[in-house]
């Protein structure tokens, strides 16, 4: 077995790339895009009889720097600015009251912002989008790539979503969205 | 006079933008002027040109008959090179700087067309011409009669319309998604009531128009409205419908299809108006639009009266002449008479005359017609012949008289021609058919009314969840005052299907003419010369009785046998007539004779547009996160989702050199690959044990944690499904690999059977193979690379047995270790954070620079495992069990299973069923993949015993090799026969051997 000194974890990679280093538009930008990488994302699957058991720690993680997304019945996907979630849930939740999976490098956030972003999401999307409100999750795909939307509430009257994608796909959603955002003007922050 | 413009104001050119300068195109390559605002039609009519295309069979002249998509006749060649499109109607292109258009089907020129010999030849290419001459027994070796294949070449190029382009299409086709309440379609009297009516009630409604102008039949009607002419009045309301948050208005966009539960598919022209699209503007866009309710107010389409000569450039419909003259300031000629069966034409005729176009003369069929109707006709000045038929046309390529006749309406008979009216243009019509094209597209049976004499659409299909009301005169309310009245009424019915209130109502005051709808029930004249039902297809009046009398009596017979309805416009203005001429010619009512079912879509629709932004590729691209520098280094290729570097070659090398040097590196030294790629799922659960435990073949029940199992996996009637390890992490918490391919399958198996056969069982199943990376490190100096770099695990013999898991870190990264070999030699693969993936790759090259690492393609992944007989996919094809695969072992006989119970059935277990070998090529050739084993040589092949399935050079052998299927070929192991490949000419001499061709005692993977 090597021994050496311990080292940091390096820091993740980008699955998308130099395409989304920040750069303008080349006039108005109609939409914006920024990708996060998670520190926790991690997704929680209560049994049918262990729902309110699950739904009860879970709640006890609501706060700032914590986003909780109820994605189907007993099911939540979870992330936090924190890394370690998975670790804590799963002391927290043992198996037999729920399965608590870590996705952490398996899915890239993608905000998505601006005056047209309804139109470029729809132009790819079969989401109704007007009738999303701040807060509302939809589990959705484009073009075959699984999609998780949540609306966020809008900065400056400009609406705003994250748009959660697994990490392979990552990049050619991305293109996607660039190739759609060319219409109104994209930028990347 | 060529110059046709008429002196541009209110009421004349109301769609001209007359503050604008000329607009230059090209027809032909001659240069033209029109104005902003003019179609192509007319542009070309404003210049006097009549002649615009050649007909598609006898190649007639022909000119512009309609002012819209229904247009049969004046179909052209739009633009040039790579975007050039072909049969895009005159009547519909947009004007714009630069355009250039061409006519078709003609050579050596428009004016002169050699191949207008065929009208000679009229009687000979009647109906059915080409079943009555070409059908007939193949010729022995041919495909069809030696007749038709000396045919064929000139026919083809003789017949049709335009001709596609060869390259590739620069533009790009975007897709929209939209919901709403209500969705309108037409923007004409009728639909502009019922948006007003729905928008009122708060429903987010889309009102969609063909045109690029919404309004409809108002943007050209002389009627008063609210106290405005009409074009006024109609732009003003357009225009606050537009500016409500809840309405959107769609115009350049066409409602093609009506599909099940509200989805409507429509295609909008964006960019079609412009010599090249803006920056990231799609030449058109793709609306898929889910409404609660729809109101269909389309309109209606006039059809012609069919007769000798009907065809002549200068013949058009009467309603398309006053368009001309009114909405495009255009005088359809010099001298234009109407034609007309009906109260419509005498009104185009005053309109027209009111722009300043002259009109020299009206007939009308009917003897008795209305005193308001006969004042419309005074205004004209023009000569009316009333109980009077058009018999004949003058003229070559374009119209110069027709001939006039009296008209008894009782017998339907008109008498020989003793009048001869010079004109250039004769604007006919026939009556109107309502356009219920959408309605028809979701079974709605029309229903015939014989006083409109016209189909109207009937009631909704049972079977239709799609609601819809139509309005207007596509629902039969002809005139405005109805169409107001039943945009209202649907726009309230269709609030109902929303569950909105009733909305306000928005009737305005309306000053205009009353007209008696109903045109007398004349459909042809019959007299000398090719009278034409279907302009498109070159379908005239006597082919339809000849199908008549050869036995094609149902509308659908009549259509396949005469080609009637078919082409670009699917008979929008012939139906009608050509049932009429059906059912006279069998003596039975119209609506006996029967209609045929319209289908999407309603008008021709680019490939592109429906494609939409899946043009270059068909499915979205997965990517392993070293996929940058696989790039880089190797040609990647598909596999399933993803791309896969097929190997690294150095400069000057071949793929197979650049494979064999790499096996032989991983045989010798050591190599890296990427196995990112694997499917791999995180199964959880007090009941996950239990669950992987019936879903494998073998036993997992008692595998320890901290080890991996390879497991088969069967489908329900016992073939071989996919395969894999599964790592224990804990109690009750597995890591399940699957074969690239088959992850998303092997998910939804494993789903159906926790669901849906099993719910009992706690189990979670995730997809996790983004959450990993993976790299397969392998080869005899394989530990020895590991042990340089991994911390925190002891990866020695002792410390990481064959097939066990650990946890480790390589540079501060965590990652699982597991000793697991596809290749046959010693190997491990390591797994991280998908994020991390090229850090470790990076760090486990490094790590085996002093040891000669290589890291190895999809091609000597391949041939590794080829030359150990591990199988893949080809082999795993579907239709193999275990047992054929020499994997019987791992068929449990103890424990149940999925597949176990169909699995056991004799035929499965029989010895000559195709099972897996190898073979390896006796003469040094390649050996091919899907070649057939068998016996005798290229003179003498015998049956097909078999075939390959996956092959390579083997580095190990010397010598080409192949896994493949043999029947019973267990038993055969050192037989010759031969790898017959009859498509590539190869005829192979190979033995077969034991598939197992490297280690076959397992002594080198275990170390």
């Amino acid at each position: 077995m090597a021994k050496r000194a311990k080292m940091m974890t390096p820091d993740p990679v980008s699955p998308i790339g130099e395409a989304a280093m920040p750069r303008a538009a080349s006039g108005d930008a109609g939409i914006t895009l920024s990708e996060r990488l998670p520190s926790s994302f991690v997704q929680v699957q209560a049994w049918p009889d262990t729902v309110a058991k699950a739904a009860k720690v879970i709640d006890k993680l609501a706060g700032e720097g914590v986003t909780i997304m109820a994605t189907g019945p007993g099911r939540w996907l979870i992330e936090s600015d924190e890394t370690g979630l998975e670790d804590s849930l799963r002391k927290a939740l043992k198996t037999d009251a729920a399965a608590v999976t870590g996705l952490t490098h398996a899915r890239v956030v993608i905000t998505a912002s601006g005056l047209k972003v309804d139109w470029v999401l729809a132009s790819g999307i079969a989401l109704d989008f007007a009738n999303m409100e701040p807060g509302d999750v939809a589990l959705t795909a484009h073009h075959g790539i699984p999609l998780t939307i949540r609306r966020l509430p809008d900065v400056a009257d400009r609406k705003a979503y994250d748009l959660t994608v697994f990490s392979s796909y990552a990049r050619d959603f991305w293109g996607w969205l660039e190739r759609a955002g060319e219409e109104v003007g994209l930028a990347v922050a | 006079m060529s110059n046709h413009r008429l002196t541009l104001r209110d009421g004349v050119g109301t769609l001209i933008d007359g503050s604008s300068g000329k607009v230059n195109f090209t027809f032909d390559g001659k240069p033209y002027t029109g104005r902003k605002g003019d179609t192509l039609a007319s542009a070309l009519l404003a210049n006097g040109v009549k002649l615009i295309a050649r007909s598609f069979k006898y190649h007639r002249p022909r000119g512009i008959v309609s002012a819209g998509s229904e247009e049969p006749s004046a179909l052209v060649t739009l633009r040039s090179g790579a975007r050039s499109e072909p049969n895009i109607r005159a009547t519909e292109i947009e004007l714009y700087e630069g355009l250039e258009a061409k006519s078709q089907n003609r050579f050596p020129s428009l004016a002169f067309d050699a191949m207008a010999v065929n009208q000679l030849a009229g009687k000979a290419l009647g109906a059915g011409f080409y079943y009555k001459t070409f059908m007939g027994p193949k010729s022995p070796g041919h495909t069809a009669t030696k007749f038709w294949e000396f045919c064929e070449a000139s026919i083809r190029r003789a017949a049709g319309l335009g001709r596609a382009p060869l390259e590739a299409d620069p533009d790009r086709y975007a897709r929209m998604h939209a919901y709403c309440d209500v969705l309108v379609v037409g923007s004409g009297a009728a639909g502009i009531a019922a948006a007003r009516r729905a928008a009122s009630a708060g429903a987010r409604v889309i009102l969609c128009d063909e045109r690029a102008t919404a309004g409809g039949s108002l943007t050209g009607a002389a009627d008063m409205i609210g106290g405005e002419p009409a074009h006024v009045w109609v732009a003003e309301a357009v225009a606050e419908l537009a500016a409500m948050d809840n309405v959107t208005v769609l115009t350049r966009t066409t409602v093609q299809s009506l599909f099940d539960d509200g989805t409507i598919f429509a295609i909008e022209r964006v960019a079609d108006h412009k010599a090249t699209p803006d920056k990231g503007e799609p030449r058109q866009r793709a609306w898929q639009i889910v409404a609660k309710s729809t109101v269909i107010a389309t309109g209606a389409l006039e059809r012609p009266i069919v007769f000798g000569g009907n065809d002549r450039p200068g013949v058009m419909l009467a309603d398309a002449a006053r368009r001309y003259a009114v909405e495009f300031g255009v005088a359809p000629g010099r001298a234009v008479t109407v034609f007309t069966n009906n109260d419509t034409g005498w009104l185009a005729a005053r309109d027209m005359a009111r722009t300043g176009t002259i009109v020299n003369a009206i007939i009308d069929v009917r003897q008795d017609v209305s005193d308001h109707i006969r004042a419309a006709g005074a205004e004209t000045r023009a000569a009316i012949h009333v109980g009077s038929a058009v018999v004949g046309t003058h003229g070559w390529n374009e119209l110069t008289g027709i001939s006039v006749g009296s008209f008894d309406e009782r017998t339907g008979v008109a008498s020989p021609g003793n009048r001869r009216i010079p004109c250039d243009c004769l604007a006919v019509s026939g009556g109107w058919s309502p356009a219920f094209h959408l309605t028809s597209q979701q079974g709605g049976k029309p229903i015939w009314d014989a006083e409109l004499q016209a189909f109207l659409p009937g009631e909704p299909a049972e079977e239709s969840n799609t609601r819809w009301h139509g309005a207007g005169a596509m629902a039969g309310k002809f005139g405005l005052r109805a169409a107001f009245r039943s945009g209202e009424e649907a726009a309230a019915k269709a609030l109902a299907d929303a569950s909105f209130g009733e909305g306000e109502s928005h009737v305005p005051s309306i000053d205009g003419d009353e007209l008696d709808h109903a045109p007398a029930p004349v459909f042809e004249i019959r007299n000398t010369g090719k009278a034409f039902v279907d302009l498109q297809h070159d379908v005239t009046a006597d082919d339809v009785r000849l199908a008549e009398r050869e036995g094609f009596r149902s509308v659908e017979h009549l259509k396949r046998y005469t080609t009637l309805g078919m082409a670009t416009d699917q008979g929008k203005t012939s139906n009608v007539t050509g049932l009429a001429i059906m059912a006279h010619a069998r003596n039975m009512d119209i609506p006996d004779v029967g209609t045929t079912r319209f289908r999407p879509p309603y008008t021709p629709t680019a490939i592109g547009t429906i494609a939409g932004e899946a043009y270059g590729h068909l499915a979205p691209t997965r990517r392993t996160p070293m996929q940058d520098w696989h790039e880089a280094r190797a040609r990647c290729f598909p596999n399933g989702p993803w791309m896969r570097p097929e190997s690294y070659n150095a400069d000057g090398e071949s793929v197979e050199q650049a494979y064999i040097r790499e096996t032989k590196a991983v045989r010798a030294g050591v190599g890296i690959v990427d196995v990112s790629t694997l499917g791999k799922i995180d199964i959880q659960g007090p009941d996950a044990t239990e669950f992987i435990n019936r879903i494998y073949s073998n036993a997992f029940a008692k595998l320890p944690v901290g080890k991996a199992r390879y497991g088969l996996m069967l489908r329900e009637d016992g073939i071989l499904f996919d395969d894999g390890t599964t790592w224990r992490l804990d109690d009750h918490r597995y890591l399940m690999t699957t074969t690239t391919a088959g992850a998303g399958l092997v998910m939804e198996h494993l789903e159906y059977h926790r669901d849906v056969v099993w719910p009992d069982l706690k189990v979670a199943l995730t997809s996790v193979t983004d959450e990993w990376a993976g790299v397969a490190v392998a080869g005899p100096k394989s530990r020895d690379l590991l042990a340089a770099c991994v911390e925190d695990c002891d990866v020695s013999d002792t410390g990481l047995p064959f097939m066990g898991v650990r946890d480790g870190t390589i540079g501060g990264i965590p990652v699982k270790l597991a000793r697991l070999s596809f290749s046959g030699e010693m190997a491990f693969e390591v797994y991280c954070g998908f994020t991390h993936g090229q850090a470790i790759w990076d760090a486990l090259l490094a790590a085996g620079e002093p040891l000669g690492v290589t890291p190895y393609g999809l091609e000597a992944l391949g041939t590794l495992r080829i030359e150990k007989g591990h199988v893949a996919g080809p082999e795993l094809n579907g239709r193999t069990t275990a047992h054929d695969l020499g994997l019987g072992g791992m068929v449990s006989t103890k424990k149940p299973f999925v597949g176990k119970v169909l699995g056991e059935r004799p035929a499965l277990h029989e010895d000559d069923r195709l099972q897996l070998v190898a073979i390896a090529s006796l003469d040094g050739q390649r050996i091919r993949g899907g070649s057939h084993l068998v016996q005798g040589g290229k003179d003498d092949v015998g049956r097909s015993e078999g075939h390959t399935t996956s092959t390579c050079f083997s580095p190990e052998l010397n010598r080409y090799v192949s896994l493949a299927l043999l029947e019973g070929g267990r038993a055969r192991h050192g037989e010759r026969m031969f790898a017959a490949n009859p498509i590539r000419g190869m005829h192979v001499a190979v033995e077969v051997v034991s598939p197992h061709m490297v280690d076959p005692d397992g002594g080198r993977m275990r170390g």
